[in-house]
């Protein structure tokens, strides 16, 4: 640290002597302060140095998020900052501290996309429906921060080899999202998201998959046939399939509704097994037998009395 | 009894009072140091439009959050994060604490007020994107030693994501500017 006092004249020299004692009382102790250069901004997981001028030493503290480091330093050198302090994107504090503290703050940014936090909903979708798929991407960089340097993603969506949906949507604020139809046919629908290496100035792609089964839909033309055995009556219906011809899982509830003449009426909840739901039902007079699944309602049965 | 030992108790009890009224008036003040003022706008969020039902837990949760960060950075106690923050947010956080320890630095956020925008909700609101332009002194100490005592205006881009019982805070990532 460097002092200056002109002593041409004895009495302005103590005067001026007087003026710095009294300004480095009041904590501005001009001449000895020591300084911070930091670099603007830094890229995650880079390293850096901060340069200080002054003499002697000091203390330095880096603040930073997750970062809370104090070291000594000589003064007039410059501090090593090394990349695993650099890794949060965010604002850094370089504190340096001989008597008086000053600082120099710096930002750290994302570096480029190594991974995408991608989120799709549903993960069944029945087929045919409108606007039932999103997906939500967000890119973020080796050290977990989130990208915000525009980004372009690109979501593929395949079903077998049939391609539902191609588009390139650009980050805006760390996030693209989709939003598009279920297909026509069921089974697994590959829901893809990626960003090339040439649009991000990085070595390899980066992408996820995520998989969407696609299911059949409400069942579509519900048909029963029955027939009177020793029991009463058996009913069963065809091969369940959705208006896209897709077989309805089994599992699915088909409610078997038997009026008779007067006011008796009996239900049957049956599932769908291979496709076919079948009941038996006790009744022995003339019966109208009806089936429903959902919302859909089949035909209608007469049956006269055992 | 006697007018003295009347006159003594009542003494007693004022002072009690007193006491008591001191304390509270300080607690009250270390609450409103670090108790956050936030305002938040979700009309331009999208795709899905924000319901006022959701806004009001978003806003509760998110004071929360702000309350939990500056009490667990000024004590260095992870604990009171209390759940607040999740995934790498709070291992930032729980990195910072260990750091600050190891360093015998902690630090205040004192007097914060928040504006908060959300810029993105997701079509299945399962996440939620705000910008958080905030002010707050910030005083940093190591031991009994101020080494920083600013006033700071930050940008944060967080995201926010429903957890069982509440919004957690998933990335809280100071910007430079929006």
């Amino acid at each position: 640290m460097s002092w200056s006092i002109n002593t041409a004249s004895p009495s302005r020299s103590r005067g001026l002597l007087a003026g710095a004692i009294a300004l480095c009382l009041a904590g501005i102790c001009y001449a000895q302060t020591p300084e911070l250069r930091a670099p603007s901004t830094t890229v995650a997981g880079s390293s850096s140095s901060i340069s200080t001028t002054g003499s002697g030493s000091a203390t330095f503290y880096l603040i930073g998020p997750g970062v809370s480091s104090k070291r000594d330093v000589s003064l007039g050198a410059d501090v090593q900052i090394s990349s695993s302090e650099l890794q949060n994107a965010g604002r850094y504090l370089a504190i340096i501290c001989a008597g008086i503290c000053h600082n120099a703050q710096f930002f750290v940014t994302p570096a480029a996309p190594a991974s995408l936090t991608f989120l799709v909903h549903p993960s069944r979708a029945p087929v045919g429906l409108n606007d039932v798929l999103s997906g939500v991407a967000l890119p973020f960089d080796q050290f977990r921060n989130l990208v915000l340097q525009p980004a372009p993603v690109k979501f593929h969506l395949t079903a077998g080899s049939a391609s539902i949906l191609s588009r390139e949507i650009s980050t805006q604020d760390g996030v693209a999202w989709f939003r598009t139809n279920s297909g026509r046919t069921a089974g697994p629908l590959q829901v893809n998201a990626s960003i090339e290496a040439a649009a991000i100035t990085s070595s390899a792609d980066v992408s996820a998959l995520r998989i969407v089964q696609q299911v059949a839909a409400d069942p579509c033309n519900l048909r029963i046939k029955g027939e009177r055995n020793a029991n009463g009556i058996v009913v069963e219906t065809e091969p369940v399939r959705d208006c896209a011809g897709n077989p309805v899982p089994d599992g699915t509830i088909v409610t078997f509704t038997a009026r008779g003449s007067g006011d008796g009426m009996s239900t049957v909840d049956a599932p769908l097994k291979r496709g076919i739901a079948k009941a038996q039902m006790t009744e022995t007079g003339a019966v109208v037998v009806s089936a429903a699944s959902g919302v859909v309602m089949g035909n209608e049965l007469h049956l006269g009395a055992q | 009894m006697t007018m003295v030992q009347t006159s003594r108790r009542l003494a007693a009890v004022v002072t009690t009072a007193l006491i008591f009224s001191v304390a509270a008036a300080l607690g009250f003040a270390a609450d409103t140091d670090t108790a956050p003022k936030v305002t938040i706008d979700v009309s331009k969020a999208g795709p899905r439009t924000v319901e006022a039902m959701t806004e009001h837990s978003i806003l509760r949760d998110y004071i929360f959050a702000w309350e939990n960060l500056a009490h667990t950075l000024e004590a260095n106690a992870p604990d009171l994060l209390n759940g607040s923050f999740t995934g790498a947010s709070e291992t930032q956080l729980i990195e910072s604490v260990t750091n600050q320890r190891r360093s015998g630095v902690s630090a205040r956020y004192l007097n914060q007020s928040h504006k908060v925008d959300a810029v993105f909700y997701a079509p299945e609101g399962d996440l939620i994107e705000l910008h958080d332009t905030v002010q707050f002194n910030l005083m940093i100490v190591d031991g009994n030693n101020k080494i920083f005592d600013q006033p700071v205006e930050a940008h944060y881009v967080v995201l926010l994501t429903p957890g069982a019982d509440r919004w957690v805070v998933r990335q809280l990532q100071e910007v430079e500017h929006f």
